[in-house]
């Protein structure tokens, strides 16, 4: 347990960049862009009549409705930047986690730790699977609160009263849960493209990023065409299994239904009126616990173990 | 007294030629051994199937324990530095120094910052901001620092200048040699390490050419100087091996009569870097 401690603090540590910088510098950007909005309407009137106006109207919505959609933006539409550069950077993470070493040879060091290669390839995919998505959700969640506070110190200045305003409303812990919830179920839904991601640099000699495109776009197309021959009608191919899969991970998306701002899961179940999460929770769970999970993980094991089985020769020549 | 390492029949294949060939090889405990050989001879090869990073045929045990499937068991007992500076150039030396005692049980701290302070190097340096030799300088202190049975030093001190090579050498010997621990070096610089070696095998062509301890080399090799007029009465006991230096011939000798051969001109004892050119040209084996 202290090894791979250590194995994880050290893919922290290489990948401190991706890892640390890049959702701090996006927590940076929503954090300047809230200010430039009110220095925006400071620069028009520097007595915020419009802002105070803006903040009576909002005031005087329907306090149910708000809830609703500060919660959908904290849920899916304020992270969604963060989800969409976590997914690169999972990608090109795992694109090198078993490259770059080879690459600079010191895998010879790391081999001359007694630290089995089982154990440094678990470090890998947990750093993927949890650490990266753990340390992106709580920068977005500071990020969040930050931005809170500023708009709070906005608002009592303009006379009217964060809590009841937005503060109070929209429940953020529920929200925040569910995201992460939702991003660790991704990683789960997603390990049959990590493992194919690690597999592929445990073996390409060079660019890893040619080497995890080409093979499955050269098959889907040979099935496009194969199928075009025989039956000249296209049937399902590896492009539709990779899409359909995609459209499928256990994301949270925003979306109104019957005309309700509500955040949705996806496959379009709503949330309960009451914010109870119980119907996405269920719908991640039920995802992860399909039939099509469970190929997806034997697929990822047969990938995993191949990369292994490179792993461990990795210093051949 | 038990061996650190036991092979039997160890060959190593590459697509279509061998690097080792059917190597059997016992190494005791307690010993200095120097591996050497030409480029491409297998030393590598052979290094590599010992410390479990490659596969090989035969049989092979190294403390024990199969390198091929306990690698991981193995390095906590077995340290080494491969042939070319391999410390990652994205980790700090405080980083380092961590994460090599987490991992590590038998890694001390305390003694890495001592072999340290005799550097320029500080935790707060980038690997990839030090010189090459400062690297090798960090990695020896590091190796050095943890407390295994069996040390493997595969050209050791590549790039560094003769100073820092006495004096990790000198250190080698003195604080961290003892009878329990066993050092293979490989290096092209023979004549540096041959007063700290106890035993000596050379490898050619993926064989075994010569496996002996230095004690043997000082009792049976005998090297003679002679004047050219000399010289054909030096070759009447066969020579191992002759070559002609500032107009005196030099003889090899394998278990010849010192007796004799004193009447002849000046006896020495071989370098180890004379015997190794006679073994290599076929002289000796």
């Amino acid at each position: 347990m202290k090894r791979l401690m250590a194995l994880i603090k050290r893919e922290f540590w290489e990948n401190k960049g991706a890892f640390r910088t890049t959702p701090l510098v996006i927590g940076g950007i929503y954090i300047v862009l809230a200010l430039m909005f009110i220095i925006t309407f400071n620069h028009f009137d520097n007595e915020f009549q419009s802002l105070k106006e803006l903040a009576r109207w909002v005031s005087q919505t329907d306090a149910g409705l708000r809830g609703d959609i500060i919660y959908g933006a904290n849920i899916a539409a304020l992270p969604a930047l963060f989800g969409i550069v976590l997914s690169f950077v999972v990608f090109f993470y795992l694109l090198g986690s078993l490259y770059d070493d080879r690459k600079d040879r010191s895998i010879l060091f790391w081999k001359s730790l007694p630290a089995s290669d089982t154990l440094t390839m678990v470090s890998k995919l947990l750093s993927a699977m949890v650490v990266a998505p753990v340390i992106f959700w709580v920068i977005y969640v500071l990020t969040y609160i930050v931005i809170m506070l500023i708009f709070s110190v906005v608002v009592l200045y303009l006379g009217e009263n964060p809590w009841t305003l937005f503060l109070g409303i929209g429940n953020p812990f529920k929200a925040w849960s569910m995201l992460l919830l939702s991003y660790l179920a991704i990683s789960i839904w997603s390990l049959p493209m990590y493992a194919w991601l690690m597999l592929v640099s445990s073996f390409a000699p060079r660019i890893p990023l040619l080497f995890a495109i080409l093979p499955p776009v050269v098959i889907a197309v040979l099935q496009i065409w194969i199928e075009f021959l025989q039956t000249f009608t296209l049937k399902k191919n590896l492009f539709g299994v990779i899409g359909e899969w995609f459209a499928n991970s256990p994301f949270i998306s925003y979306g109104s239904t019957n005309g309700n701002h509500k955040p949705v899961a996806t496959l379009g179940i709503p949330l309960t009126e009451t914010f109870g999460h119980e119907a996405t929770v269920a719908n991640i769970l039920g995802r992860l616990f399909s039939t099509h999970m469970l190929i997806g993980l034997a697929v990822a094991a047969v990938f995993l173990g191949t990369a292994l089985w490179l792993r461990r020769r990795a210093t051949e020549s | 007294m038990s061996n650190v390492i036991e092979a039997r029949g160890l060959t190593k294949r590459y697509k279509g030629t061998v690097a080792v060939d059917n190597i059997d090889l016992q190494i005791p405990s307690g010993r200095i051994v120097g591996l050497i050989g030409p480029n491409g001879a297998g030393k590598t090869s052979a290094l590599k199937a010992i410390l479990g990073l490659a596969t090989y045929e035969g049989e092979l045990s190294v403390l024990g324990k199969n390198p091929g499937k306990d690698r991981a068991a193995l390095m906590e007992d077995v340290c080494f530095i491969a042939d070319v500076a391999v410390l990652p150039r994205w980790i700090k030396v405080w980083q380092l120094i961590e994460l090599t005692e987490s991992i590590h049980p038998k890694f001390s701290r305390e003694k890495c910052l001592e072999y340290l302070t005799s550097t320029k190097i500080t935790p707060e340096h980038k690997v990839k901001q030090l010189s090459k030799g400062m690297v090798v300088q960090l990695h020896l202190a590091i190796v050095m620092a943890i407390d295994v049975k069996l040390l493997v030093l595969d050209e050791p001190t590549l790039g560094l200048d003769i100073l820092f090579r006495k004096k990790f050498y000198t250190n080698l010997l003195n604080d961290y040699f003892d009878e329990e621990r066993t050092i293979i070096i490989t290096t092209h610089q023979v004549e540096e390490i041959e007063h700290i070696l106890s035993d000596l095998i050379f490898i050619q062509e993926g064989r075994i050419a010569l496996d002996c301890s230095m004690e043997e080399v000082q009792e049976s090799y005998i090297e003679l100087i002679v004047a050219p007029d000399k010289a054909a009465a030096a070759r009447e006991f066969k020579p191992l091996y002759e070559r002609e230096l500032f107009g005196r011939f030099i003889f090899l000798y394998k278990n010849a009569s010192r007796e004799q051969l004193k009447t002849l001109g000046e006896l020495h004892t071989p370098s180890v870097a004379d015997l190794f050119v006679a073994t290599m040209s076929g002289g000796v084996a």
